[in-house]
């Protein structure tokens, strides 16, 4: 008698266990995250507080952030990932890198992620800009900011001089960097210098969804060269700009436009400019 | 040193035989273990985090030891009334102290220097399956801070030496060392931030930058001992900084070892 009720209440506390769990899950599931919030403990704080497991709170921060990122390609919600959640991620790479200020991870994810996915350039070189202050050895950190201001910013002057700083790094491919830094100048080349930059930045990473986000970039500024080239010959042939792309391809310059990364189709603006009707604030080169 | 030789050993002893010691080695392994599975996720410098999962195991544990194993070590004797057997024989109580802090130096040094094993190995296994993720990366360096946690954990234990000299329970030895512990490791950050105050946009009152530059010189300053970031990014120290570093170390242990002495010659004993 005493073993059964020992058995029924034990089975009566495990079932309730399951259920509580599961409901408790459930209502922390809608209280709102810190991702929604964007508050981070303000690094000052935590450098003091983390005592001397500063570069672990570090690591810690930067894994956080990387899951979270990795989490949400399981949304199918657009966009992806809200502002405030973006921010979040800023924050808390921001938090990771005064910690440790020497780690690459954090300026890597960022780079990857910041730009591209969250638009957030500025925020993407400050923490780019901390870490090559740190981190003199390295080329890469200095590559990312004069890339960004040349590619998202359309900032020519300071892209070069951060190119500059990149060649300057011990590991540098000094005479291409340098030679890249001056072409910059040359506005004509522009799609051509992406081309270039592009490349070195696939070379640069190891991550095979950012190769295949560079390979499609490329690829589609490899067309958009074709379609600018095209331009270019109908002007010496007519002596005009052509009114539309389609003329193009009737004059039998170029087989066909290429669509945009984004499906989108080009266009000819008026000033002779090819450019893609999809986000033309941050990805094409005119 | 023929009377200190007996007292040290007799601590040692007692401390390996500590069932804590097995608590606190589990949670050493389960660190360096860890440490295989959060190297995985990690996209460029495996070899940083390698490192500092390593070096934050040894340190952590070697925290528990002093806080959990060290303390006891003393107080035992005094609660359970067996420093009259020791004292009764020609050893002054100086002696017993400075053989009991001997005592628990060797249990440091020996427990640090198998879980330091433990965490090279952990360092040499992951740079063996992610070798391209090493590109900066010292031995030396991890070895020198894995020194410096084992003096900074000496220093620590020092000054846990000191209040129990003067408290009358180990809990309250255990909180004071605690504090100590969290004081010395952010010390130096408050002091510079109270030096630069004016760019932080603060005004602190006179006597809490009086209070803290107090507290400076008072304290130890843990913080000159954590070396991890240096290690696991292979940025060189000076061989001044590991000299000076030293000689604090050993200058401020003795000096609390000093202490402790001087005010357990004075103590009543119930």
């Amino acid at each position: 008698m005493r073993a059964f009720a020992v058995v029924l209440v034990l089975t009566i506390l495990a079932g309730a266990h399951i259920v509580s769990l599961r409901k408790l899950t459930d209502a922390a599931r809608l209280m709102p995250k810190n991702e929604e919030t964007a508050s981070v403990v303000p690094p000052a704080i935590l450098r003091i507080t983390s005592l001397e497991f500063r570069s672990l709170v570090s690591d810690y921060l930067f894994l956080k952030s990387l899951v979270f990122i990795g989490s949400t390609f399981e949304r199918t919600e657009k966009p992806r990932v809200k502002n405030g959640e973006w921010k979040w991620v800023y924050n808390t790479l921001d938090a990771s890198t005064t910690l440790d200020p020497y780690f690459l991870d954090p300026y890597y994810l960022a780079n990857a992620f910041l730009t591209w996915d969250a638009f957030m350039i500025q925020e993407d070189n400050l923490l780019l800009i901390r870490g090559s202050k740190h981190r003199d050895w390295d080329s890469i950190l200095p590559f990312f900011v004069g890339f960004n201001y040349f590619y998202f910013l359309q900032d020519n002057v300071n892209a070069r001089k951060w190119l500059l700083e990149a060649s300057e790094k011990p590991d540098a491919p000094h005479i291409f960097y340098t030679e890249l830094a001056s072409k910059l100048s040359n506005e004509k080349n522009r799609t051509n210098n992406a081309i270039a930059f592009l490349e070195e930045m696939t070379k640069k990473t190891n991550d095979e969804s950012l190769k295949d986000k560079y390979a499609s970039r490329i690829s589609y500024l490899r067309s958009v060269l074709q379609v600018e080239r095209a331009v270019e010959l109908y002007k010496k042939k007519f002596g005009k700009q052509p009114s539309d792309l389609k003329t193009l391809v009737q004059t039998g310059l170029v087989r066909e436009i290429p669509a945009d990364p984004y499906g989108e189709q080009l266009y000819l603006d008026s000033d002779g400019h090819v450019k893609s009707s999809s986000n033309a604030q941050f990805d094409v080169i005119h | 040193m023929t009377t200190l030789w007996p007292i040290m050993l007799i601590t040692f002893k007692e401390g390996i035989r500590n069932r804590a010691i097995y608590a606190i080695s589990l949670v050493a392994l389960m660190m360096l273990v860890a440490n295989f599975l959060i190297c995985g996720m990690i996209m460029q410098e495996v070899g940083k985090v390698a490192v500092d999962i390593a070096l934050s195991a040894v340190s952590i544990s070697g925290l528990l030891l002093v806080l959990f194993v060290g303390i006891n070590l003393m107080a035992k004797d005094l609660d359970k009334r067996t420093i009259y057997m020791v004292l009764s024989r020609p050893i002054s109580r100086p002696q017993y102290i400075v053989g009991k802090f001997f005592g628990m130096v060797l249990l440091i040094v020996t427990t640090t220097f198998f879980l330091s094993v433990f965490a090279v190995l952990s360092i040499f296994m992951i740079k063996l399956s992610y070798p391209h993720y090493f590109l900066r990366f010292s031995w030396p360096l991890v070895l020198l801070a894995l020194s410096f946690i084992t003096l900074s954990l000496i220093l620590l234990s020092a000054l846990s030496f000191l209040f129990a000299s003067f408290t009358s329970s180990s809990f309250i030895t255990l909180v004071l060392t605690m504090i100590a512990y969290i004081i010395g490791h952010s010390i130096s950050d408050v002091y510079s931030l109270i030096q630069a105050s004016q760019f932080a946009d603060i005004r602190p009152a006179m006597f809490i930058v009086k209070l803290i530059q107090t507290a400076y010189y008072l304290f130890p300053n843990l913080s000159f001992f954590d070396i991890k970031m240096q290690a696991a990014h292979a940025i060189p120290l000076t061989p001044s900084y590991i000299f000076w570093t030293l000689l604090y170390g050993l200058v401020y242990s003795s000096l609390a070892i000093a202490g402790a002495a001087m005010l357990f010659r004075r103590r009543e004993l119930p």
